[in-house]
Order: structure tokens, then sequence, then C-alpha cells
């Protein structure tokens, strides 16, 4: 098997003879003994010495094999084959097949495990860019706009946009545009909630998103006064949903998604499609929030809420 | 003890059958190499550790696949699990008595003339394995004394084949240098069976 794993050193040592074996501690039969074989007497005939090995270990094998407890390993086998445990799995450690074969099995149900695993974990990404880059588009196109101005700042200073957004939320389909809105301020106000538990405590404020909560108050002392004025005015959002809705009729949703058809059919028709979501949503939202939207909003809001809005989607 | 592989697979085949014959003949075929090496591991409670592991060995036959050189790495791996808790049960409850002297199986009243000798050998030799550093012992005895290659060893010792082959290789050249101290060297032109 191995020739040249029976080459010796060369070292041989004459004095080692009057040590053998009383060197071997008890119940540790491989411990190292203290003094190994010095290596200076190269005088040592190599093919005699792998021979003399070889006789060695082959003495180490059992010549004869007690009938005794061979029968009472048969014993066993026959009660195992009678209960029928032979019939168990195959545990990996059992599987002593060649590593070919047994590599071509593994590889097999590996590939297919990955192959499951990337399409699952793909869709999840593919999921979440789809909805990620529709809050991103919106949030570039409308922090210039108006409707963007309704989610952190002014669902009340323009009534009118709001309604548009949390109309068409209900009613048009989950990914278009402006169904977004009612969202982000919900992530605003579950901020604002969440800073007003954790405030002053541990790490929490390092944390993204309330550095974005922070930015979005325009510096840490204002956080307070921004969270009270976004609960206080999220609450009266709500209240305030249906009688809105029906102010403006011509908002819901066909004239919202009309008044920006670009933004509207690349949000809800991208999400299977990442990169074009990424890419379309980006550009089309942009050029529909200044273009379509400007005249609507608040500008005073726009402008406020702008420096936030744009760096908020990304990292949320 | 390679040239039995192909028997012992087709042993091991029909023992899977179920085959109580075939099993027997496994255990003829193996147990030699495995008593061999459990005897370098646990000295004299080799033969009680091993029949532990034939125990397990008949119980999970099923569960094996491979071939005669595979039965061969399976079952050393079982009996050298079986070593190791042996060794801890040990260790937990230290036995002050015959490993002191690391005294193997003496021959018994009833041993003839050639399993004194052979039993007196085996005593010798294994009180030079011994010496080596543990990791080399079991890779010189899993290779040299079950048979099994590269590979298989380093699987059963859950090393890196690199590793198991440069222990095997550091072992044997300590082993020879331990017998060029007894001046075995002198035993000149006998030879061994080119299959292992």
């Amino acid at each position: 098997m191995n020739g040249d794993d029976r080459q010796p050193s060369g070292g041989g040592d004459v004095g080692m003879g009057g040590q053998q074996g009383d060197s071997t501690p008890s119940g540790r039969p491989f411990a190292r003994p203290g003094a190994d074989a010095p290596q200076d007497f190269p005088d040592f005939p190599t093919g005699a010495s792998s021979v003399a090995v070889d006789v060695l270990l082959a003495s180490v094998r059992a010549a004869h094999v007690d009938s005794e407890r061979e029968a009472r390993a048969v014993a066993a086998f026959r009660e195992a084959r009678e209960q029928a445990a032979h019939t168990a799995r195959t545990r990996r450690r059992d599987d002593w097949r060649p590593h070919a074969e047994r590599r071509v099995g593994r590889s097999l149900r590996a590939t297919l495990t990955a192959l499951l695993a990337s399409v699952t974990l793909g869709g999840v990404a593919v999921a979440a860019i789809g909805v990620s880059s529709g809050g991103d588009g919106d949030g570039e196109g409308n922090g210039r706009g108006g409707p963007s101005s309704s989610a952190p700042e002014a669902p009340s200073a323009t009534p009118s946009e709001s309604a548009g957004a949390a109309a068409s939320a209900p009613g048009a389909s989950r990914s278009d545009g402006p169904s977004d809105h009612p969202s982000q301020a919900q992530d605003t106000e579950a901020h604002c909630r969440a800073y007003e538990k954790a405030e002053g405590r541990g790490k929490a404020m390092e944390a993204t998103a309330w550095r974005h909560l922070v930015d979005a108050a325009g510096g840490e002392a204002n956080v307070r006064a921004y969270c009270a004025g976004q609960l206080s005015e999220s609450d009266g959002d709500g209240k305030g949903q249906e009688p809105e809705q029906g102010q403006e009729p011509g908002q819901e949703q066909e004239p919202g998604q009309e008044q920006e058809p670009g933004r509207g059919q690349a949000n809800s028709a991208s999400p299977p499609s990442a990169s074009s979501a990424v890419g379309s949503t980006g550009s089309t939202g942009g050029t529909g929030g200044t273009g379509g939207t400007v005249g609507a909003g608040d500008p005073a809001a726009s402008t406020r809420a702008a420096t936030p809005e744009t760096g908020k989607p990304k990292k949320d | 003890m390679q040239a039995y592989d192909g028997e012992l697979g087709a042993a091991v085949a029909r023992a899977q059958e179920g085959d109580e014959a075939a099993f027997a003949v496994a255990y003829r075929i193996v147990q030699p190499g495995l008593l061999g090496y459990l005897r370098g591991l646990v000295g004299n409670d080799a033969e009680d550790v091993a029949s532990d592991a034939w125990l397990e060995i008949a119980r999970d036959l099923g569960r094996f696949k491979g071939d005669g050189a595979g039965f061969r790495g399976w079952t050393a791996t079982i009996a050298r699990h079986r070593a190791l808790d042996h060794l801890r049960r040990q260790k937990v409850r230290p036995r002050a008595t015959a490993l002191e002297n690391d005294v193997l199986d003496l021959p018994g009243p009833h041993s003839t003339y050639e399993q004194a000798v052979e039993s007196l050998a085996t005593q010798h030799a294994l009180q030079l394995v011994a010496r080596l550093p543990r990791d080399q012992a079991e890779a010189v005895l899993l290779r040299v004394v079950v048979g099994l290659d590269g590979p298989a060893a380093a699987r059963v010792l859950g090393k890196r084949p690199g590793a198991v082959r440069t222990a095997a290789h550091r072992g044997l050249k300590r082993l020879a240098r331990l017998l060029g101290g007894e001046g075995v060297t002198d035993e000149g032109p006998q030879t061994l069976g080119e299959s292992r």
C-alpha cells in the first residue's frame, strides 16, 4: 500500500532496548513516551526495518477468533433481523460506498436543494426589491412633489393628496404608486412609538431607522415634537379617511393612475422582475413625481420633507 | 488482507439479506484486524469492546451501504466509538490493576505453543505501538492492521487524509526506529506479501 510510508528516518538508537516496555502509562496506551530516540545513528538498514515493522504489526492482528463471542454476535444479528431492525434507514455515517458513487447521489441531491433554495430566496429577494423599489421610486418622485409630503408631514395640510393616496391603497393594486404612502407614514408612526419606549436606552438610537427618524425630525432634539405631531396627525388621518375620499371623488383610483401613468404602470407591473423594477420605477417615479404632482402639493411641506425622504426608503 | 475484500463484500451483501452464515463469515474476516486495532486502543479490554461493537454492527447492518473495504471502515468507526466510550468511562472510574504495567493477555493454560508465542509477540508489538503518539498509533493500526486505505482511515479518525498519511508515515518511521533499537534489524530477508 505505501512503500514510502515505510522509509525509516535512518535514525537507530542502540540504547533504546533497555527501555523497552517500561514507559507506557496505564490506561492511555498511546501516551507519548518521555524520551524520543535520537536520530544520529544513520546505520539503519532500510528494507529490513520495514519488514520488521510488517512482522511486528502482523502480530497485532488477532490470529484466532473466539468462537463464543462470534456466536454472540451472530445471535445479535439474528435478533435484529427478527425485529426487522435491518430495514433501518442509512445514515450518512453508514454510507461507505466508493467516493464517486456516493458523490453522484449526494451532488444530485445537493444540486436540487441548492436550486430550490436559490429559487426560493431569489423569489423573496425579487419580492423585496419590488416592494422597496416601489417605495424608492415614490420617495424620490414625490419627495420633490406633493404626495410624499403627505407621508411624514402633510396629511392634514394637503387633504386632497392624502385622500388620493389613501383611496388608491385599498382600491387599486397593492403595488400602485401612491399606495405606499400610508405605509411610510405608518413606519414613521411606528418609529415614533418605539422611540417613546426606547428613548435613552442602549444603542437603539444608533440604529438606521432611528437615524432616519432623527433626520426626518431635523435633529435629535426635535424628535419628540416631530413625533407628537406625527402621532396626532395620523390619528386624525385615520378618522378622516372616509370623508376625504368622498370629498374628492375625482382623485380616486382611476385618476390617480391616469395622472401618472408611467409610475403606476411600472410599479404595478414590475415586481416579478427585480432589476427592471428598480430601474424603471426609479426613473418614472422621479419624473412622475416632479412633473405630475408638483403643483398639487404643499410646497413648504414638500421642501421640508424632501431631505429625509430621499435617503430613507433605500435603507428601510 | 485486502485480498479478502471481495469475499467480505459478498458476505456482507448476503448478510444484509438475512443470511446468518454470511454474517459469521464477515465476522471472521473482520474481527482479527478490528481486535488488533482495539488492543492498541484499550489494551486488555479489547475483546469486550469488540463484542460491544459487534452488537451494534449486527443491529445496524441494514443501514450500512458499501463494499468489503467500506465494511472494514464502517466497523472500525463503530469499534472506535465504543473504545472511546470505554476510555471515557475508565477515566471516570479508573481501574488501578492490570493496565498499570500494560500487560496484555498472557497465554492462558489452554493455549497451544503457537498461541503462546503469538500472544507474547502481540504483547511485545503492542508495547512498541503504545509508545507512539496516539494519532500516529491509530493511523498505523488502521492502515496496516485493519487494512484501510488512507481516505478510509481518515474518515474513521475524522481527520483530513493528509494529516492521517503524515501520522502513519511518522508512526511507521518511529516504530522502525524503536525496533532498530532492539536489534530486530538482523532479521534480514524475511518477506511479507506485498498485498498491503
